[in-house]
């Protein structure tokens, strides 16, 4: 086990004061378990907390970066999930009939080659669109039972952070939806592997292709949407966009010298050209009358691309290179720049809590990053910088919880049984602002605490707490039905609750009122009973201790 | 006694073209560089709407699913600003919506309108709205914004019989909050305020919102409309309003996808502005997005990122009826970097006369530091 080091020096100390307030952490400390379990999972529980006291911090880190992609228990579980599709009869264009359907179906999609789906695409068919948008929901469904139940939480953690920084709208048409199960499937593989081998898998991935249009793109002009994006949000970022300072490219700093320190519009328009051609096999009828194959896979058309010559971030392309290397060497350039590893370091601490690193501790991450770029778990030691510096546990508990991991973490803490039957759960999520693997901007949703610190987010959350175990939400099996072993009246029930929202005891006196009890009133079961955990957890999720990690 | 001003900002995120909303129709550069399919034509069914006779020589026109536009164009209570915008050489979405939102370099804090509410602290229940679920960086400095989609999500757990707990924890759990704090407290105040004027003492529940004119149904932009007419008519000391519109960003299939939008901006629009009935007089909205589009197509039946753009000011006061600000031609030359439409009006100038004439802020060097407004003509 680490020492807690200087968590608890002064200055943490006064930190945390003016942080809270009034009465809030000054008198609690932060327990170290839950520092690490709340950045690093979607909530501590007493599950966790009980693995990570028996392997040390090093030690649970090390097993969760161990943990594969599959998980058989976990596979087992979203195998019992029935949910709803429902839709009205109707007809295709031809007056192909389809019937009314109404019922619980089991996730079909989430392991299925997308080449056996491609029937979904075709509009002929007589299908309901809630037929062809289907598996995306059966992906956003899918998460919230990962979120809760997955072992491997590191790597659900970090499949919710590519998730967002290649962030696709998974039911932007019915070409992102079928593509979607098997782009989840890329992002949790390489979660914790290789960043150029990462973001080739979703260069070549229908559903980006799809998303960002790169999959109509060809000479000339070249579609620029995937281009700008690949640059501004998956590689460089904003910070070495430099076209307010330079308008030629010789201009640019290190242009001459080997390699450009960011990029310009000019950048912009040969990197698309770079990928004009890479498209979807899909079946999709061509602009010369053919076909593409229905591979369900990337599929590269060698005469939509532009073969002349380019130039990007100062460096020669000759014309006429082999069949996609002018995409796959933009896509090496900028994996391997320093650029790149500064903004995915930056965007790597701040998803694990850290959103205000010292400089030192981001230039030591952005170095293991960029150093390791050729390893096969580059991703996995840039999180070992991250987690095993000083300053990690140096920082104490700042950044707020989103509405996803919000829900997630009430569900962890109070160990209910997640299976959804409906996705009114989104739905909710929605009312706080969070659209999970639906946002329509490419830029995912904000990592930054401020954006999320405002009325419409609070209200929604304090919604999204009290309703997270109400029948309609249908996102749990009832687990909050039956008493809790042991406890037989109100006030056992409220001290049951703070100790596995790992609240103070005594948060919940007060409470009884509201639900017309006394602590030794005997408890109720059945719906009652329900209601009060409910409304007991949403009253101790509503806090900065919990809404905090 | 006259009633305090309002401001509406509406955000079209996305890029949105203007030069398929409103443009010289009958230009030979603008017909040489697209297909019919994404301009503004002159003849048949979509045969766009007349601007005005005067400037006929190349014909400027709003799209043909633009009517709503162009009847508060011709009552005088629109005026477009055409060639205008972000004049630093951005054209990511992000960057550009964060300049022009911010509207300051270097260590200037927060946006353009979150320096005015800070400054003039305008007071009230509700002096300021971000309808959404997201405040925009425009309004960030700011710690009296409230973020809502719909006013009634101002209500602590509306309806839920554990509100009354869920309130009082709230009140004595945050204390000053860094992050929360403000958000807590404006919650509880707008929470008790709402609650009152929103419930039908009758029978308890919370009444809908009655506008009193018809709005497009199926249409995006009514509900974030109907949200601001409310809190405008609903006197809770509303001053500045933002509405974000996605959905611009037309790299593919752009003909549909942009009549629609168009339509949609067009008709709730109109529907708002009749809604408002007398507080027409108090209220401007502003029609702004981070970029125009590439005068030339793409080969995806779209367009990419371009520059300059138009801006739309509708206003009980706006001199309207009038195209503002100088017209460069798209002329191979006349272009921004040989591609797009160049800018001629820098977008401070714009808001800057609104924030001037409309919101009647002395002195806009603050909200605008090193930038000297020069005002278009806006108010006459």
């Amino acid at each position: 086990m680490i020492t807690r080091r200087d968590f608890h020096t002064g200055l943490a100390t006064m930190a945390l004061a003016s942080l809270a307030g009034v009465k809030l952490s000054v008198a609690r400390e932060t327990r170290e378990d839950d520092l690490f379990l709340n950045r690093l999972t979607f909530g501590a529980n007493a599950a966790n907390r009980k693995e990570f006291s028996r392997l040390g911090m090093r030690g649970w880190v090390e097993q969760q970066l161990a943990m594969p992609a599959q998980d058989q228990a976990l596979a087992d579980r979203l195998g019992k999930v029935r949910l709803l599709i429902e839709y009205e009869k109707g007809r295709t264009e031809e007056g192909k009939p389809w019937a009314a359907l109404s019922e619980y179906r089991s996730l079909g999609y989430l392991g299925k080659d997308p080449a056996e789906m491609l029937h979904l695409l075709d509009f002929d068919e007589p299908l309901d669109f809630s037929e062809r948008d289907r598996p995306a929901y059966e992906v956003i469904v899918a998460s919230l039972v990962r979120a809760v139940h997955a072992p491997a939480q590191l790597r659900e953690v970090m499949t919710q952070f590519w998730h967002e920084h290649f962030s696709v709208n998974s039911t932007k048409d019915e070409v992102t939806a079928v593509f979607f199960p098997s782009y989840d499937r890329i992002i949790r593989k390489h979660a914790f592997g290789n960043f150029r081998t990462l973001l080739g898998e979703v260069a070549k991935s229908p559903a980006m292709l799809a998303y960002l249009n790169n999959d109509t793109s060809r000479a000339s002009p070249a579609n620029e949407n995937y281009a700008r994006e690949l640059l501004e949000l998956h590689t460089l970022g904003q910070d070495n966009y430099f076209n307010d300072l330079y308008d030629n490219w010789k201009t640019v700093p290190g242009a001459l010298d080997g390699m450009a320190r960011g990029y310009i519009d000019q950048d912009v328009y040969e990197v698309a050209r770079a990928f004009s051609g890479w498209s979807i096999g899909d079946g999709r009828e061509l602009d010369d009358g053919s076909y593409a194959p229905q591979t369900g896979r990337f599929h590269y058309i060698d005469r939509w691309h532009d073969p002349y010559q380019k130039r990007i971030l100062g460096i020669e392309f000759p014309t006429n290179s082999a069949p996609m290397a002018d995409g796959n060497r933009v896509l090496d350039m900028l994996a391997a720049h320093p650029g790149t590893a500064d903004f995915i370091a930056a965007k790597m601490l701040r998803c694990l809590g850290i959103e205000t690193p010292g400089q030192s501790y981001h230039q030591h991450v952005a170095d293991v990053f960029h150093s390791q770029r050729n390893a096969p778990d580059q991703i996995a030691q840039t999180l070992r910088a991250i987690i095993f510096h000083d300053e990690f546990t140096a920082t104490s508990p700042g950044k707020m919880r989103r509405p996803f991991e919000f829900l997630a973490a009430i569900y962890r803490a109070a160990e209910t049984e997640v299976s959804p039957r409906t996705d009114a759960f989104q739905w909710m999520l929605q009312q706080a602002g969070w659209r999970q693997h639906q946002v329509n901007p490419p830029t995912g949703h904000s990592e930054h605490s401020v954006d999320w610190a405002n009325t419409a987010a609070l209200n929604g959350m304090i919604r999204v707490a009290l309703e997270s175990h109400s029948e309609w939400f249908e996102a749990e099996a009832g687990s909050l039905r039956t008493p809790p072993k042991g406890v037989n009246n109100f006030g056992g029930l409220a001290s049951h609750w703070e100790h596995r929202m790992n609240a103070p005891t005594g948060a919940l006196d007060g409470v009884f009122e509201a639900f017309e009890v006394e602590p030794d009133t005997p408890l109720w079961d059945g719906e009652d009973l329900e209601w009060v955990s409910n409304g007991m957890i949403a009253v101790l999720a509503v806090t900065p201790d919990f809404m905090f990690r | 006694m006259a009633k305090d001003p309002v401001l509406v900002v509406l955000f079209l995120r996305g890029g949105a073209d203007g030069l398929n909303l409103i443009a010289p129709s009958g230009d030979s550069d603008y017909i040489a560089a697209r297909p019919s399919s994404l301009r503004v034509v002159r003849k048949g069914d979509d045969a766009g709407h007349v601007l005005s006779h005067q400037a006929a020589d190349v014909d400027f026109r709003f799209h043909a699913q633009a009517g709503g536009l162009s009847e508060l164009f011709q009552a005088k209570e629109l005026a477009v600003i055409h060639a205008a915008g972000l004049t630093d050489g951005t054209r990511s979405h992000f960057d550009a919506e964060d300049r022009m939102e911010r509207a300051a370099k270097g260590a200037t804090a927060g946006g353009w309108l979150g320096r005015w509410l800070k400054d003039a602290d305008p007071g009230g229940e509700l002096p300021a709205l971000a309808v959404g679920t997201s405040a925009p960086e425009s309004t960030r400095g700011a710690s009296n914004v409230a973020v809502a989609e719909e006013l009634e999500q101002l209500i602590i757990a509306a309806g839920h019989d554990l509100a009354p707990l869920l309130r009082d924890r709230l009140n004595s759990g945050f204390g000053n909050h860094d992050l929360l704090g403000a958000p807590v407290k404006r919650l509880i105040s707008l929470s008790r305020s709402l609650q009152a004027r929103l419930t039908n003492p009758a029978t308890g529940e919370f009444g809908p919102y009655r506008p009193a004119v018809g709005y497009p149904q199926d249409n995006e932009l009514s509900g974030p409309l109907m949200t601001v007419a409310q809190a405008i008519k609903l006197d809770l000391g509303l001053r500045v309003a933002t509405v974000d519109f996605g959905g611009w960003d037309t790299h593919m299939d752009q003909m549909g996808a942009f009549a629609d939008q168009t339509a949609t901006l067009s008709n709730a629009l109109m529907s708002f502005w009749r809604d408002l009935g007398n507080a027409r007089e108090q209220t401007c909205v502003i029609v702004m997005s981070e970029f125009g589009r590439r005068l030339r197509s793409n080969t995806s039946g779209g367009t990419d990122h371009g520059f300059g753009n138009a801006m739309l000011v509708l206003g009980g006061t706006v001199a309207g009826g009038r195209m503002l600000g100088d017209w460069p031609g798209l002329a191979n030359d006349a272009l921004d970097d040989r591609a797009d439409l160049a800018i001629t009006t820098d977008y401070r100038h714009v808001l800057g006369e609104l924030m001037a004439r409309h919101m009647r802020v002395k002195d806009t060097n603050f909200l605008f530091p090193d930038f000297q407004v020069q005002t278009r003509g806006l108010f006459t």
